[in-house]
């Protein structure tokens, strides 16, 4: 039994809004295999993008306990949890989220700033990153010149660039054609199977989830249910 | 973990080119246009900073304007602590037209080399001037402007002291000057007092017998304030009173008459100087808000908080850094032509170390004080919010 990557345990979150005090994460349990590929569901405001943000270091729980990658989050300040994202996670947005001005490959070795790799090194794992996400040939190209599944694939090369254990993905097909959309779920898919890499997608997309090996399933801000899809020798949850 | 990426800031730089290439482009006028009024005001008090502390000025106390008796350089020159004196007569002749402007004065021939030992001969000599009573002596800068060289005769129509036959008052161009101080006013013309005297004495030409002001050079060891109250004492109970001045505050009376013009033009500059702050801070602060999506995704890939920070100082200081090597470039490059255009009312205009250093911080103050509150803002950026706004 693979031991957990991901646990939350306890964790609230709420948002002030026209003077109401809005829960979207409600003392929420939870826990994720390391290795393991799943599926965040729920309706709109049950706390999918919100659990993302916080598992990603982006935003910090009101309460209760984060441990990511063996980190407890709710005790890192902002540079910590800035070093410690650059180390550990990958993200996907739905919105592609290239920075416009820079090239394909550019975009992919960003992250790659922050290690003390050299720039030769750098751009030899940004081409490699490229390779394996399929676009080599558009290293030179800028988002603008790409269509929108080729830029979430240079999103994904950018994502796993610094080869971390963690690809978080917030609907990575919502903005993509059906084609485009296998091509990013073949991905995926081939990140966690070929390179173990734990992923967390947010979808509403029953398509994508179904590719995935769980489907965890949000309400309201607390767990609903986890549904295997697959043999999971490598993935666990529990409430 | 805080790197900045170079690239990127180049980048961001070339995003928006026209915009970028205005805001450049006002910056680069403002330098230039700081750096020239100043050095327009360095040049006003050019004369003040050249002021020698051993020569002091004699003139009416009444006004610059009322010519003091001839019979005063006797007295003037007995008085302990005087080595030397001469006289000088603002002349104001045309040559060939009106606007061929420059200072022309009527001396002691004798005595001028040893007033100005500034002066350094380039062309001819201080005995051929002396030895011929229709020689005159110029400054490199007006033998420059109008061609000049040694054995040119200069004709001088009076307008001061006119000739009743029309005529014009003839000289012939015995030497020219330069001077090492660069402060030192090099457009200036000599010629002999007593080739006016002779003419006005003789009817041939019109105009008062006097002289406006007596230069003197006090002897080494003596002390200017005893021996410009000897002076004044000379004459406290009349015919006429003088004023006895440093060379310095000379030259500062005399650039006082030209009114308040060293204030006008330095609220010009400031007020230059604050428009481009404005525009400069508006361009920083549109370009803030164009990257927040940007800085939202660095700082989810994990990139520090100063590192955007850095990203937005950087870019403006760039902005402005460049913009002020080009403008400092301009007045630079420009400023002997500029010098040329201008002499007749700034002699002493050039580029100064001190003005391009003025410039410099300009451009890199408007670029640290428009960049600063973007910057910051961009800092403290929360990565989800960030990434909430629209790209």
């Amino acid at each position: 039994m693979p031991s957990p990557i991901i646990q939350v345990h306890g964790v609230t979150k709420q948002y002030q809004r026209g003077g109401e005090t809005l829960t979207v994460l409600d003392k929420l349990d939870l826990e994720m295999a390391e290795g393991g590929y799943y599926a965040l569901m729920g309706p709109s405001g049950s706390g999918k993008t919100t659990l993302l943000n916080l598992i990603g270091g982006l935003d910090h729980a009101d309460s209760g306990e984060l441990i990511v990658a063996g980190e407890d989050l709710t005790s890192l300040n902002g540079n910590d949890l800035a070093a410690w994202r650059a180390e550990t996670v990958g993200f996907v947005f739905q919105g592609f989220n290239l920075l416009p001005v820079l090239t394909a490959v550019k975009n992919v070795e960003l992250p790659l700033l922050l290690t003390p790799l050299s720039a030769r090194q750098r751009r030899e794992q940004a081409l490699r990153a490229l390779e394996l996400v399929g676009l080599a040939d558009r290293a030179n190209h800028r988002p603008k010149q790409l269509s929108g599944g080729q830029e979430q694939r240079v999103a994904i090369a950018r994502a796993l660039a610094t080869d971390p254990k963690i690809i978080l993905a917030d609907e990575p097909t919502g903005d993509l054609d059906r084609v485009s959309a296998g091509q990013v779920l073949d991905l995926l898919g081939r990140l966690n199977e070929e390179f173990k890499k734990t992923i967390l997608m947010v979808t509403h997309d029953p398509i994508a989830a179904a590719r995935s090996r769980s489907i965890v399933h949000l309400d309201k801000g607390k767990l609903g249910s986890i549904e295997h899809n697959r043999p999971l020798e490598t993935a666990a949850a529990r409430s | 973990m805080g790197s900045i990426p170079l690239g990127l800031l180049w980048q961001n730089l070339r995003r928006h080119w026209l915009r970028t290439g205005l805001t450049m482009a006002s910056i680069v006028v403002a330098v230039f246009l700081v750096c020239f009024l100043r050095t327009l005001i360095v040049a006003l008090n050019a004369g003040i900073e050249a002021s020698a502390n051993n020569r002091l000025w004699v003139q009416s106390a009444v006004s610059l304007f009322v010519d003091l008796p001839l019979s005063y350089q006797p007295r003037i020159a007995s008085v302990p602590g005087v080595e030397e004196t001469c006289k000088f007569q603002w002349f104001q002749g045309t040559y060939i037209e009106p606007s061929n402007f420059f200072a022309q004065f009527g001396v002691d021939a004798a005595a001028l080399e040893r007033m100005y030992p500034e002066m350094r001969l380039v062309e001819g000599s201080f005995a051929a001037f002396v030895a011929n009573d229709q020689g005159c002596l110029t400054g490199s800068a007006t033998a420059q402007r109008f061609g000049w060289k040694v054995g040119d005769v200069i004709e001088l129509e009076g307008t001061i002291f006119p000739r009743p036959d029309r005529t014009p008052w003839t000289m012939r161009l015995e030497a020219i000057y330069d001077a090492d101080n660069p402060n030192f006013d090099k457009t200036m013309f000599f010629f002999h007092h007593n080739y006016l005297q002779r003419a006005l004495e003789s009817g041939e030409a019109l105009g008062n017998q006097g002289v406006g002001t007596y230069v003197v050079r006090i002897a080494p060891g003596a002390d200017a304030t005893t021996v410009m109250a000897g002076i004044d004492e000379l004459y406290e109970n009349g015919p006429q009173r003088v004023q006895t001045t440093t060379e310095a505050e000379f030259n500062r009376q005399f650039v006082s008459m030209l009114g308040n013009i060293p204030t006008f033009l330095r609220s010009i500059g400031g007020g230059v100087a604050f428009a481009i702050l404005l525009a400069a801070l508006n361009t920083m602060l549109m370009a803030g808000r164009e990257r927040t999506r940007d800085f939202g995704i660095m700082k989810a890939i994990g990139f520090r908080d100063s590192t955007a920070f850095g990203l937005l100082l950087g870019e403006s200081l760039l902005v402005c850094g460049i913009a002020g090597a080009i403008g400092l470039a301009l007045y630079v490059g420009s400023a002997p032509v500029v010098a040329t255009a201008i002499s007749r009312m700034f002699p002493g205009y050039r580029a100064t170390p001190e003005t391009i250093a003025t410039g410099a911080a300009l451009a890199l103050g408007v670029g640290l004080l428009a960049g600063i509150i973007p910057a910051w803002q961009a800092g403290r950026l929360r990565p989800v919010e960030a990434l909430r706004q629209e790209g």
